[in-house]
């Protein structure tokens, strides 16, 4: 038996092992394309990732503003005209507006009561600046009239 | 369809190194740039890979399952190893990684059908060649398995003692004494075979 045909080929060729190769060579791999799956593209992924974190960023930054709009005392916001705090504080951009004193009926009706009394207390206060101017000229007169000529 | 979405490598459009060869630039086997190729995105290297180690896998199935599983098989074991490639630790050892990665998919054949598989006329082959090698390679499949292994890759695949080593990682004295007595057993074989 040659050995060195069965390890390489090499030297004489042995019939049986040739006869061998030959029938079984019918079976030897037939080349056949192989199929790799196709790279995975990642982005839609990517895209669909950043959307989502921009979303949770505006979501976050919107709770925050809204967190301090809310930390805002409430005094402020409901009583915008009062003098001693100053105008109203507002969030919109339009410009500031004057805000008129809101008065009440019966703030209204007091307001009348004291003004009248006022106005009496004035009538009163020139009708005896009358009376003792007049008093005064009788006097004077009454003692021009006593003089000798 | 489902091509569409898949690279297909035909390894006769390849130019491929000699196998077991040494890249002429760096003087180290052609496998270690190629499989650094591959693991850097460069997939035609892997087409390269495949034309050199696919006649490889083919022989370690056909002296283990059945013929008509062994094209599949041949496929699943490349895409399996395409997908797997970085734990490959040495690329100079991607011939034995890939012939243990064929010999354990031939074990999971049988473990998952669970029953002998008879060999069929179709199996056999059409041809009175293809039936007589189809009678061959079965009485190669009773030999040991050291020695069915190396016959088939020598007989069916035409690879020599010395290339069988050096991609299967084998060593030569090793591959020389599987084929010397493997080829006297068949011999015995089918002597028994031709006196019947």
């Amino acid at each position: 038996m040659n050995d060195d045909y069965l390890w390489d080929k090499s030297g004489e060729p042995d019939p049986q092992i040739q006869q061998l190769e030959e029938i079984l060579g019918t079976l030897r791999y037939q080349p056949k394309p192989l199929k790799l799956p196709a790279r995975r593209n990642y982005l839609p992924l990517l895209a669909i990732a950043a959307t989502l974190v921009i979303a949770l960023l505006a979501v976050a930054l919107w709770l925050q503003t809204r967190k301090q709009v809310a930390s805002i005392p409430a005094v402020a916001i409901a009583k915008p005209a009062d003098p001693i705090i100053g105008p109203p504080l507002s969030v919109s951009t339009s410009p500031p507006q004057k805000v008129r004193p809101r008065v009440t009926k019966t703030d209204r009706q007091e307001a009348l009561a004291a003004k009248q009394q006022l106005m009496f207390a004035l009538r009163l206060a020139s009708e005896k600046l009358n009376a003792a101017h007049r008093r005064t000229q009788d006097k004077r007169s009454s003692y021009e009239n006593t003089l000798p000529n | 369809m489902a091509t569409a979405n898949m690279l297909v490598i035909n390894p006769l459009a390849e130019a491929v190194p000699d196998p077991g060869g040494k890249c002429p630039a760096t003087e180290q086997p052609v496998e270690i740039g190629l499989v650094k190729a591959v693991l850097e995105g460069d997939r035609e290297g892997f087409g390269r890979l495949y034309h050199l180690y696919a006649p490889l896998v083919h022989g370690i199935l056909l002296a283990r399952v059945p013929r008509t599983e062994v094209d599949d098989l041949v496929q699943d074991i490349f895409l399996h190893a395409f997908k797997k490639l970085h734990m490959l630790r040495d690329s100079a050892a991607f011939g034995p990684w890939i012939a243990m990665i064929a010999r354990n998919r031939a074990v999971d054949y049988y473990r998952r059908s669970r029953e002998t598989v008879e060999i069929t006329d179709e199996v056999r082959g059409t041809d009175k060649q293809e039936s007589k090698a189809a009678e061959i390679l079965e009485l190669i499949r009773g030999l040991p398995e050291a020695y069915r292994e190396t016959l088939v890759l020598r007989l069916v695949e035409g690879m020599t003692g010395p290339e069988i080593a050096a991609r299967t990682g084998l060593t030569a004295a090793s591959v020389r004494v599987n084929l010397h007595r493997g080829m006297k057993l068949l011999r015995e074989k089918l002597t028994l075979t031709e006196g019947v």
